[in-house]
């Protein structure tokens, strides 16, 4: 058995997991387990589906054609079975990536699709679309002293005065080889995600030891001539609004979690976090300004 | 009266007009409160790759591109069986089939497609722009039967990899197939007679407007007006290495005096058949009679642009 600590969760699992990192401190039962095994083609009676998953009850199952299945059940466990010739250590950033955030989900845990890094006992968290380059950004703020907390899969705690913390996600960040050459981080890179996929696993940065408090969320945007590249306060009623896109694939989240559950998750991050947006113009030669406008912006917000 | 729920597929090669028939489609639904802000046309892609991720729930940066691909009819009927008004997307992939033989758009999904084209001498210039690459460099990439947009490989684009097979591959991909009923709308029509090409198309695909309701879009839409927005407010969909405005000069025929016989001639040499299928006209020179205007040799394109061609309109 593999050990290891992701989002806050001891985990079991029979695959290894490249690119989460080993921890074998906790002594307890595991709140996970990760096994091979049978997996139906598909759920009877769903509740939601889309073209390539059901879900049903706590119950849940996700096919990646010609890969594998995955059935991710009670919040507890996560099953695996390939498809035909394709291979168990193609599947695992499946288990990681998609699977691992539907169990939190089940879990009832509030999941932002982005990233974090944290800085004297204060996180941020980093969110935006796919491809508009928030791993990159937390590589960059890493590589000028942050600490690093989560990658692509964020998940926000509440620590015993309510006050929402960043769970670390156990798990190295991954960078393309473009982002890697950019920000110099030759010297950390690990093996590709997939094969045959320039995308790598970083050799771990400094981790955050203690889940520390989230103090903003950012949303990335590209900037141009038509928007003035900056930092964008929002007023409650838009940060609502856009936080709700900035969840785990959102539109599973919201078939799966009671409005009231959704809401008291918000307030209790409204109440103590605030969101902006990150407008900054594209490009590797704008990140070191990127990086000093954020970090001035982050340094400025009242603990 | 409404136009029928369900998708409608606004293809293009790239540089073809469909940011224009975009904004005219922007215009219509504005009404009386237009002109419609050229920055907030919503952009509806079919190559949109927050939406794939959206409705697979799957991370597409560890998928290829084959695999991508053979997802993506589902996601179109997804959005099809879901859509309770009709949805115009833009696409400029070529009309093409998954490895198993699936047309990649769905058999069933779409209820048309507007298929936009263009001179292919004109998109050439037009490309050379919106990329900042050379003519030559254009020119390549619209020859290419295995061009692509967003193909990447050592990042990750916004948007999903997009096959073209070439100008003459992406008009015959889209015209051939028989799945989809298709208009076929010249840009240079649409130029000529923005009011008779944009109503054709409208007509085509259900979708009811009154003439003057379509007249005050075409207005609103007139190319004047795009240039003054994107003077003074930029384009968010412009390519970050342009080297001219995105509405450049909307005319059709400047190549007649931007390109280089040679360079003609190696487009028709090409693009003939369907050009001539198109109605557009050769020039017919030869290549022997362009060889004493030989310039240096194109460099290869695999996929025009970096760092990411994909996060723009074209």
């Amino acid at each position: 058995m593999h050990e290891y600590l992701i989002s806050g969760l001891a985990v079991a699992s029979e695959l290894d997991l490249p690119g989460a990192i080993p921890s074998c401190a906790h002594n307890k039962r595991p709140d996970v387990t990760i096994r091979r095994g049978t997996v139906p083609a598909i759920l009877e009676s769903a509740d939601a589906s889309g073209p390539n998953w059901e879900m049903a009850g706590e119950k849940f199952l996700l096919r990646v054609p010609r890969l594998a299945r995955f059935l991710i059940a009670q919040g507890q466990e996560i099953v695996v079975e390939l498809e035909a010739d394709a291979k168990e250590r193609d599947a695992t950033g499946f288990v990681l990536g998609t699977s691992f955030g539907i169990l939190l989900h089940q879990r009832g845990a509030l999941v932002l699709h982005g990233a974090a890094v944290a800085s004297d006992g204060r996180a941020i968290a980093i969110c935006g679309m796919s491809g508009t380059g928030k791993s990159t950004l937390a590589a960059a703020l890493c590589r000028k002293g942050c600490s690093f907390a989560a990658d692509d899969i964020c998940v926000i705690g509440l620590n015993g005065q309510g006050e929402p913390i960043v769970q670390s996600d156990g798990r190295q960040l991954k960078l393309w080889h473009e982002a890697i050459t950019e920000l110099n981080l030759r010297e950390r890179r690990g093996e590709a995600v997939r094969d045959t996929f320039q995308k790598y696993y970083i050799q771990p940065f400094d981790r955050i030891a203690e889940p520390p408090k989230l103090s903003a969320i950012y949303v990335l945007r590209d900037s141009h001539q038509a928007m003035q590249a900056g930092i964008e306060s929002l007023a409650l009623a838009d940060a609502m609004r856009i936080l709700e896109y900035q969840y785990y694939r959102p539109r599973v989240r919201a078939k799966m979690a009671t409005k009231s559950e959704m809401l008291l998750q918000g307030a209790a991050v409204f109440g103590h976090a605030k969101v902006f947006l990150l407008n900054r113009p594209r490009g590797f030669e704008h990140m070191e300004e990127t990086v000093a406008a954020l970090r001035k912006h982050w340094g400025a917000l009242g603990r | 009266m409404t136009a029928p729920a369900g998708i409608i597929w606004l293809a293009s090669f790239p540089r073809s007009g469909n940011t224009w028939f975009r904004i005219l489609l922007a215009n219509l639904a504005a009404g009386d409160s237009g002109p419609a802000d050229i920055n907030k046309l919503g952009n509806a892609i079919a190559s949109d790759r927050d939406e794939f991720e959206a409705v697979t729930l799957l991370d597409s940066g560890l998928m290829s591109g084959d695999d991508i691909d053979r997802l993506r009819p589902r996601v179109y009927e997804r959005i099809a069986a879901e859509a309770t008004e009709q949805h115009w997307i833009k696409a400029h992939d070529a009309y093409t089939l998954t490895p198993e033989g699936e047309p990649m758009f769905g058999r069933y999904a779409a209820r048309a497609a507007v298929y936009l084209v263009r001179d292919p001498r004109d998109v050439a210039i037009s490309l050379a722009y919106h990329f900042g690459t050379t003519i030559d460099d254009a020119i390549e990439f619209i020859n290419r039967p295995d061009g692509t947009l967003a193909d990447w490989r050592t990042g990750l684009p916004v948007q999903l990899r997009q096959k073209l097979h070439g100008w003459s591959g992406h008009v015959t991909s889209w015209l051939d197939q028989t799945h989809v009923p298709v208009h076929t709308l010249r840009y240079e029509e649409l130029v000529a007679d923005p009011v008779a090409g944009f109503s054709a198309a409208l007509r085509f695909a259900e979708k009811p407007a009154t003439e003057a309701e379509i007249e005050r879009a075409v207005r609103n839409a007139d190319f004047t007006e795009l240039q003054r927005q994107e003077g003074e407010m930029g384009f968010a969909e412009g390519y970050v290495l342009r080297t001219a405005p995105f509405f450049r000069s909307g005319r059709a025929g400047g190549w007649r005096d931007k390109l280089t016989a040679e360079q003609i001639a190696r487009i028709e040499e090409i693009n003939a058949p369907v050009m001539q299928r198109l109605g557009y006209e050769l020039s017919l020179i030869p290549r022997s009679a362009a060889a004493n205007d030989q310039r240096i040799a194109p460099v290869r394109a695999e996929s025009v642009g970096s760092p990411d061609p994909s996060a723009s309109a074209v």
